[in-house]
């Protein structure tokens, strides 16, 4: 393995630029909403707010975090990232943390703020460090990132394809794994994984559907949904695929303007939206699910996120219009309420059969 | 109906004024052009922007657009006691019963037409991403185009410039739709207009930070984020005179807001925005004053009319809504010390993530400066859970609690 030294920086957005935290040599790590700690975030949020925030802020109470994490990277992405922003350096003050600003739209003169923003991190990041970052440098751990990207996406064609053992569920623990370790660390274990399952038999245990939502870190859930008669052939989810997205990035010449346009470029979480195109999640969902031959759509969204919840409607109507049905969940990062989700998982899969 | 509503308002209000010229208060000249705008939204005559809360209303107005941002609907809505047939509206749709009333009874409205069709949308994306979902919501809805606004989270030169350009491109994006440039004289104008304005609302807030306050729990309400609806134009500095005038004549007069003020209190966020007993009962049972509502305060600089697009972004920044939490909680700090604060009333708007998700934070800010803050449970836009008999209860509890310590500024 590699150099275990190195500290953790940690994260909470799908948006965050990790190259830029390795590129610093640093381990970017994902503060996953998954613990056993207890619930008491709400007495300092409330409790009616994201649920994938006060989990990340329980950790951070109970101080369930790796030791070695000494920084924080925010995005201002949503209402609740910032108010955890807020409360984690209440509850951590000694944490290094910065938050950056995060358009939301991919205009041209955003791209050019976000590229401020990052070159901003740069800096923040150097000082923390206490060494010099440099654009190769950062250039180098985007090309790492991308093969990473590549990876992931090549086991995603797996699951589509029916061919990776373990399905939905392991393809989650590889991307919790890969968003937790050395960036060098982590493409090693996919390309084993590749090796594994490149000539596993295709199979279908059931019904194909494509499932999509903000937070599910959870690689049980998956099963879990596969039990009730589905077959996932494809997610997208914050914490899943859209975690990995290709940053194509050329030249260390205007570095941070590059990856700014890619970052905001990407497959979008609901926060984020072209104005030209309102709406556009919804034709983004029915167009993947159809792409992917899928019969059916699962939409699971975390209690209070609004950004989810206001376009879901949209989803819902847009894809009235097609002969995929749809099963909307709101669930909390955990399984607690699956049992409830259970019955209806079943008699989804009941009627698409 | 809406329209029918705010052409009532507004002749009765006039009607009541020119009978009885002695009742004009300066509560009743504010309503009088709110209900003027609502009149114009709602009218089908002029050019209408819906518009998050922090788009620069002033610009618009000189561009000849009647624009609003969409929670005045809500809080209309929640006032005239019509909002549940729109939530109702919204959650049959499929809009999650926990997040925001004020969004969700827009979406309720415009489904059931009973938004104006605007000729355009502006978001922006403070003070809250539900503003903003709302804002592409119905830009799909009502299939017309739409602008986004980011506003950067803190004051830096480079966040201010992008919003300055971003403004500018705005100003494009409506000369496109409306075939008409920005009159540079219209526009200086307006800008005069805001400073003014701006000038006098200086006043009057130092005005009511006199011991006692000519203020009181309904003069103020909801005034200083409603007020920017009528930056730019001659209501603004009219509305701000009437108050300068009223309170210099209470000040003069040895008059306060309520009798015997004994509690000052100051209201974080917005107010609950139907009918309810909760002020009546703090002024008359408890001597306890509203004197202040967090957005009550000028945090932006007058406006330089040769570098408008500059000020306008920095105003935008400066609301206290926006950014860090730290920042907002230094804020309230620094409004508790001018007010002589006594407590603090958060109501906590069910749904609202942004506000009460910096609740805790809040009552330890607060807290550290020896002020108490009593945080409801409250959907200030929704009356259907309305528990009016707990919050009594709650209300008493905290005043119970004033009443056994020193005020933290003796």
């Amino acid at each position: 393995m590699t150099n275990m030294k190195k500290e953790k920086i940690g994260f909470t957005c799908a948006y965050t630029p990790i190259a830029m935290a390795d590129a610093a040599g640093y381990i970017p790590y994902r503060v996953l909403p998954v613990s056993e700690v207890p619930d008491q975030a709400g007495r300092i949020l409330h409790d009616n707010l994201c649920p994938h925030v006060k989990r990340v802020l329980d950790r951070a109470l109970e101080n369930d975090l790796p030791e070695d994490l000494t920084g924080m990277i925010f995005m201002n992405s949503c209402d609740a990232m910032r108010r955890l922003a807020d409360a984690w350096m209440e509850t951590r003050p000694k944490d290094k943390v910065i938050i950056l600003d995060l358009p939301t739209t991919p205009e041209k003169i955003d791209i050019s703020f976000f590229a401020q923003e990052l070159s901003r991190l740069s800096d923040t990041l150097a000082a923390w460090s206490g060494s010099r970052i440099t654009a190769g440098k950062i250039l180098q751990s985007i090309d790492q990132y991308n093969r990473i990207a590549d990876r992931i996406q090549t086991l995603n064609s797996f699951l589509a394809d029916g061919k990776l053992k373990g399905s939905g569920k392991r393809l989650q623990e590889l991307i919790n794994l890969a968003t937790s370790i050395p960036f060098e660390d982590s493409l090693k274990l996919l390309d084993d994984e590749i090796i594994k399952n490149k000539n596993h038999p295709a199979e279908m245990n059931g019904i194909p559907v494509f499932l999509f939502g903000n937070v599910m870190p959870d690689p049980e859930f998956f099963s879990l949904i596969e039990d009730c008669g589905v077959q996932i052939i494809g997610n997208d989810f914050c914490t899943s695929t859209r975690m990995f997205s290709q940053l194509p990035c050329k030249k260390e010449e205007s570095i941070f303007a590059q990856l700014s346009g890619h970052i905001l470029g990407k497959p979008p979480c609901a926060r984020s939206f072209d104005p030209s195109h309102p709406g556009k999640i919804a034709d983004d969902v029915v167009q993947k699910a159809k792409s992917l031959g899928a019969r059916g759509v699962i939409g699971h969204s975390l209690k209070f996120c609004d950004p989810y919840l206001a376009r879901l409607p949209m989803v819902r109507d847009t894809i009235q219009g097609t002969e995929i049905p749809l099963l909307l969940l709101e669930g909390d990062c955990t399984l607690r309420s699956f049992g409830q989700q259970k019955t209806r998982i079943e008699a989804f899969a009941e009627m698409l059969r | 109906m809406m329209k029918q509503y705010f052409d009532d308002l507004v002749n009765g209000i006039e009607a009541k004024i020119k009978e009885d010229p002695g009742s004009m208060s300066p509560r009743k000249i504010y309503a009088l052009e709110v209900a003027k705008i609502g009149r114009r939204l709602y009218g089908g005559e002029e050019r209408v922007a819906w518009c998050g809360v922090t788009a620069p209303f002033d610009l618009l107005a000189a561009m000849g657009i009647t624009s609003c941002f969409v929670e005045f609907v809500g809080a209309m809505l929640a006032s005239t006691g019509m909002v549940s047939e729109f939530l109702a509206e919204a959650e049959q749709a499929g809009f999650a019963g926990d997040t925001c009333a004020y969004h969700k009874s827009v979406l309720g409205a415009a489904r059931k037409n009973l938004m104006p069709v605007p000729d355009f949308l502006i978001a922006t994306s403070c003070p809250c991403t539900g503003g903003l979902a709302v804002m592409e919501n119905l830009a799909r809805h009502f299939k017309k185009d739409l602008f986004v606004l980011n506003i950067p989270q803190e004051e830096t030169d480079q966040s201010v410039q992008y919003l300055a350009d971003q403004i500018q491109d705005m100003v494009r994006f409506v000369s496109n739709h409306t075939g008409e440039p920005l009159s540079e004289d219209r526009f200086r104008e307006a800008i005069a207009n805001t400073n003014k304005a701006r000038e006098i609302m200086v006043d009057v807030y130092k005005m009511a930070m006199n011991l006692p306050s000519p203020a009181n729990g309904r003069l103020f309400g909801n005034f200083g984020i409603v007020v920017a609806l009528l930056l730019g134009t001659q209501a603004a500095v009219d509305v701000a005179t009437v108050y300068r005038d009223s309170f210099k004549e209470m000040l003069k007069n040895k008059v306060s807001g309520i009798p015997n003020e004994r509690y000052r209190l100051l209201w974080i966020q917005n107010r609950i925005q139907f009918k309810n007993p909760l002020i009546e009962i703090l002024e008359t049972q408890y001597n306890a004053s509203i004197i202040s509502d967090e957005l009550n305060d000028i945090t932006w600089d007058p406006i330089n009319p040769d570098n408008p697009y500059i000020g306008l972004a920095r105003r935008a920044i400066s609301i206290p809504f926006n950014g860090q939490g730290r920042r907002r909680i230094r804020h309230l700090q620094q409004m508790a010390k001018d007010y002589r604060i006594d407590g603090a009333i958060n109501p906590c708007h069910w749904g609202c993530r942004q506000g009460s998700g910096a609740r805790g934070l809040v009552s330890k800010g607060l807290g550290e400066i020896g002020v108490p803050v009593l945080n409801l449970e409250v959907d200030c836009i929704d009356s259907r859970n309305f528990a009016q008999g707990q919050l009594k209860t709650r209300l008493e509890a905290f005043i119970e609690m004033l009443d056994n310590r020193s005020s933290p500024w003796n």
